[in-house]
């Protein structure tokens, strides 16, 4: 087997069975690991359904959300497949790490687009590494779900392949400044990360604020950044005082801008409050992190709150609970029932053509961990089109250290919320 | 050259021209970025083992290549053809002035330079993004209205032909020669009256324009740009590649780039192991096969197939 | 204002001791081996995980655990060195920098990535050395900010009454002059390279250890140090312990007053990292071996 690939690998690059026995050694392991399949096989009649996952696994992408993306994916393909799997195949999952760079998305997307042939594309964690994806499933007509990518641009583009069933900016953008403003919040300081993600969040954050007439500061740090004692400390001697720290930033960055903005006495404290935004507080390792420098912390959700989980939501958390010994965040939600979704649509539609599972997104009506699923076929506005316009979203704030975000009271949007106050101020 | 030179050179470019049709879109796609990086690795091969200035920044050059053209069919709506050549004027223009600038540097220091170099240049671009599209990306428009990637395919694969021929006939010259002279030995070089100054900054350049080419090609190609081209990861993959090849001879290093290019795909389904795999190999080449795998590998096919040819003839005679 | 002002240095300085710390090994092993070690911001981060591990899975309290880190951190830098790093001393050796650039650049991108499978993605904190923050006025600085910057300064003096004051210090010092004379006086230099580069990864990994109760451990931690002690070890003179220490907070002091005091706080912290590049490569214009660079310290 070793052999075979080692010859049919090198057979391009001028052959190398006279090199030194060394080099051919090092070759030989390089071709077997990569069982460099450059002609595709034929179909076979009891052949899995294949799915394609996209997202990042290693830096510097967010291979943090993509590994805990990657994990509910993978329970998903085993639930299905325990009860049967979807028109009496099993789910195969094919996973490709893109590093949260755009070249990385596009090579990741032709490659299980053409090479491995499946019948749909999940996942991604970055905007411009999705945008770069989406003109490779248009190229070829393969349906994309898209999970925690928050661009509007995803949707807004109209591609027919390409479907959304996270939140986007402009809804979330929309929550977090009603919120700001029904707090009676005057002053927010804005931070994010240099980045896709923190861009395109500060500029959402910014225009809802505008628009409500609250005045606020933007800054943004690079994305490396794990020192923020001078920025803190510029903030909080900022005149007026601001009044509500707002802060997007990957794991590595936010934890400790958490406890740093905490110990300098800045946020969150009875004059400021903090808000990190993008999941970082809801991921596993955060109180670990932060300690008490977490308490009063606002952050929002995309999971489906506690007071309105059903049975599956019941049942998937308990699994990842015992699997992976941590909460999943609602990105591993949003995961594992972009799996389920692509199976019911081939269910539904009873075939793993392009049209076939299109059709059965647009006609979904499905039940998951994080609600009633349906996909928006409206053009008004643009990135309503294939979006998953109920997703959920809220704003928790906690209130006792090590608290699991599922037990943090709710303070936003009212339909959700679990305590009366929309803000706490932290005492003493 | 010799007639085994000639056999392969043949071969390869009937292979090359039927590429396309002997492989599915996905591996075509393989093939024209590892292409994109055989005129990059091939223009520091360039630079670093023959003019013997080792820098960490060739991939800026990329980017200044790839902004350059991008910005203008953006922003000023230049047809890219034109961006590209503008592309590759600006590269080379700005490589002679950091040329220049380390003219007095060498070895580590030059490396650490040209490194701060491409992050300067990078985090800028990260920074000015009402201009650059910041890492959101710049989304530049397409070269081709076709829906396969055969001209793209046609277009580089002339283009790297072109310019490693190029930088060949360049190292085979007098220049060639006096690049060598300044890696041995700059002050033995200038005095034995080589311009010292003028040829160091004329390899920066070169391989400065060369580079910027390939980032001209790359940006409407991907369709999205986004500042990681100049990254130190980018930098050391491409290093990598030459090295693979073996820094000494341009084709080598083509080889070498494609064949890495290829590997780095091929690991792809091992998921977060790909790039622990790639890091491996990666060392331990370096420490067990530092002339590079593919240059020595060839001068071993081509002993062989003399020394067989030679029998084959004493054979026929007897 | 002044107030302002004074904090903002007394905590550039603070981080500027750390940067220190991770500069002087790079330099060390510059010194010795002629490399530029690319993987020295992953040895800081392997550093910062021994000491969370000796913490977590030992039981080893957090102060004694900075020296345990130190001492795992010597041992895996000299394996590195043993598997990796011993083609550079056999005498036909061509472009000894380039290899050690390439071996390092290798070993870098293999440390940051398989720490992901090994350690996790999520960042990791091990327990405080002590909670809790020095008050003084408008001063605030956390107690493990300070003893980081105490520990830092006490390897930092250590390290240099080693190198002056003991035999093998000075045997470092001569090997790192010349390795023909000191070999005539029978210093065995390959030794010294071993334990340059144990030592190197030794000061790294006691920096990641002092700072991970701050920072977090996290896998990517490496890629901005690694930047920052290139940096410093050039405004220093590669190869100049004393100008690393002394180019280290200064960079602290100034990285920070520059976000502290830049007129669009927007995009200052992004330049942040390319401030400290751009000062580098202003020096490198005019003093192409650095500020306190020595001469031999340029590549053969």
């Amino acid at each position: 087997m070793t052999g075979e690939h080692t010859k049919r690998g090198s057979s391009g690059i001028n052959g190398k069975r006279a090199l030194p026995r060394r080099d051919v050694l090092a070759l030989a392991s390089a071709g077997a690991a990569a069982t460099l399949p450059v002609f595709g096989r034929p179909a076979r009649a009891a052949e899995p359904v294949k799915l394609g996952w996209v997202g990042p696994l290693s830096p510097p992408g967010g291979y943090a959300e993509g590994l805990l993306m990657k994990y509910a994916s993978a329970m998903a393909a085993d639930d299905i497949n325990k009860q049967g799997g979807v028109l009496g195949r099993p789910i195969e999952i094919l996973y490709q790490d893109t590093r949260g760079m755009a070249a990385e998305g596009t090579a990741a997307a032709e490659r299980l687009c053409v090479q491995d042939k499946v019948a749909a594309i999940f996942g991604e964690f970055h905007s411009s590494v999705a945008l770069a994806e989406m003109e490779v499933v248009h190229k070829y007509n393969v349906p994309f779900l898209a999970c925690d990518v928050w661009s509007q641009e995803v949707t807004a583009k109209g591609y027919p392949q390409v479907f959304r069933n996270s939140i986007t900016f402009p809804l979330l953008d929309v929550m977090i400044g009603d919120w700001i403003v029904a707090a009676g919040f005057k002053n927010a300081a804005l931070l994010c990360e240099q980045d896709d993600i923190g861009l395109a969040w500060r500029k959402g954050v910014a225009d809802v604020l505008t628009a409500h007439k609250t005045p606020f500061q933007l800054y943004t740090a690079d994305p490396q950044a794990t020192d923020f004692t001078a920025q803190v400390l510029r903030l909080k001697a900022n005149n007026p005082p601001f009044d509500l720290f707002l802060v997007l930033y990957g794991e590595a960055g936010a934890y400790p801008m958490t406890r740093e903005s905490h110990s300098l006495g800045f946020a969150p404290t009875a004059n400021t409050a903090l808000f990190v935004s993008g999941g970082e507080a809801v991921d596993p390792t955060f109180w670990k992190n932060v300690g008490k420098a977490g308490l009063w912390l606002i952050c929002e959700n995309v999971g489906l709150p506690k007071s309105a989980w059903n049975d599956k939501t019941k049942a998937f958390v308990a699994a990842f609970n015992a699997k992976y010994k941590t909460d999943p965040p609602g990105s591993a939600m949003e995961a594992y029932d972009a799996v389920w979704n692509l199976a019911e649509a081939i269910k539904n539609s009873g075939s793993t053509a392009p049209e076939a599972i299109i059709h059965g997104l647009e006609t979904l009506h499905w039940v998951g961990t994080r609600g009633l699923y349906t996909y928006s076929t409206s053009k008004d506005p643009a990135w309503a089109y294939h979006q998953y316009m109920d997703a959920p979203e809220s704003i928790l704030q906690y209130n006792a250290q090590d608290q699991s975000s599922f037990d943090a009271p709710i303070v936003w949007p009212k339909k959700y919320a679990t305590v009366p106050y929309l803000y706490k101020k932290p005492t003493a | 050259m010799r007639a085994p030179d000639i056999l392969l050179s043949l071969l390869l470019a009937g292979l090359a021209a039927a590429f396309p049709f002997l492989v599915n879109a996905y591996w075509l796609h393989v093939m024209i970025i590892g292409m994109i990086y055989a005129i990059i690795a091939a223009s520091w091969s360039l630079l670093a083992g023959f003019a013997g200035q080792f820098s960490f920044g060739h991939v800026a050059f990329v980017a200044i290549g790839g902004y350059t053209a991008g910005i203008l069919a953006v922003s000023l709506h230049v047809p890219l053809p034109l961006g590209m050549l503008a592309g590759i004027v600006a590269a080379a223009l700005i490589g002679a002035g950091v040329g220049w600038t380390c003219l007095r540097m060498s070895g580590p220091y030059l490396a650490i330079f040209t490194m701060a170099f491409s992050e300067v240049l990078r985090i800028t671009i990260v920074t000015e993004n009402e201009i650059t599209g910041g890492p959101g990306g710049l989304n530049v428009p397409q070269l081709f209205h076709a829906q396969t990637d055969l001209p793209y395919y046609y277009l580089i694969l002339a283009l790297l032909v072109v310019s490693v021929v190029g930088m060949m006939l360049v190292l085979a010259s007098r220049w060639g020669l006096f690049f060598r002279a300044i890696r041995e030995n700059e002050q033995a070089a200038a005095a034995a009256g080589v311009k010292v100054t003028r040829f160091r900054i004329l390899a920066c350049a070169i391989a400065s324009g060369v580079a910027g080419l390939a980032g001209g090609f790359y940006a409407p190609y991907i369709g999205i740009l986004t500042p990681d081209v100049a990254s130190q990861d980018q930098m050391g993959l491409v290093v990598a590649m030459a090295i693979v090849g073996g820094v000494e001879t341009l084709p080598g290093v083509v080889a070498g780039a494609i064949a890495v290019e290829f590997m780095v795909e091929a690991l792809r389904s091992y998921g977060q192991w790909r790039l622990v795999l790639f890091g491996l190999l990666l060392l331990l080449t370096m420490r067990f096969a530092r002339n590079g795998l593919l240059a020595p590998g060839w001068l071993a096919i081509r002993r062989l197939a003399v020394l067989q040819g030679q029998r084959l003839i004493r054979g026929t005679a007897d | 204002m002044l107030d302002y002002f004074l904090i903002q240095s007394a905590n550039g300085i603070v981080i500027g001791v750390i940067y220190a710390l991770i500069a002087t090994g790079l330099t060390i092993i510059f010194a010795l081996l002629k490399i530029v070690n690319f993987a020295h911001g992953e040895l800081y981060m392997m550093g910062g995980y021994f000491g969370y591990y000796v913490i977590t899975l030992a039981g080893v309290p957090p102060l004694p655990a900075v020296v345990a880190a130190m001492a795992i951190s010597f041992a895996f830098a000299v394996a590195i060195e043993r598997g990796l790093l011993t083609p550079l001393y056999s005498p036909g050796m061509e472009r000894k920098s380039d290899y050690g650039i390439l071996i390092t650049f290798g070993l870098a991108v293999f440390l940051r990535n398989i720490a992901i499978i090994i350690f996790g993605p999520f960042p990791l904190r091990p327990p405080s050395f002590f909670d809790g923050d020095l008050v003084l006025g408008g001063l605030i600085i956390s107690y493990d900010r300070l003893v980081a910057a105490g520990g830092g300064l006490l390897i930092l003096v250590l390290l240099i009454f080693f190198l002056n004051r003991t035999v093998w210090g000075q045997a470092l010092n001569a090997v790192s002059q010349s390795r023909e004379s000191a070999s005539i006086v029978g210093i065995n230099s390959e030794r010294m390279y071993m334990f340059a580069f144990g030592l190197g990864g030794a000061l790294a990994g006691g920096a990641g250890a002092l700072v991970a109760p701050i920072y977090s451990l996290s896998p990517s931690m490496g890629l901005v140090p690694d930047t920052q002690a290139f940096v410093i070890v050039i405004l220093g003179g590669l190869g100049s312990v004393s100008g690393s220490i002394i180019a280290g907070i200064l960079l602290g002091l100034s990285e920070n007053l520059f976000i502290a005091f830049l007129p669009d706080p927007n995009r200052g912290p992004s330049y942040a990292n390319a401030f400290g590049l751009f000062i580098m490569m202003l020096v490198l214009l005019f003093r192409p071996t650095g500020i306190f660079g020595r001469h031999h310290a340029a590549m053969e």
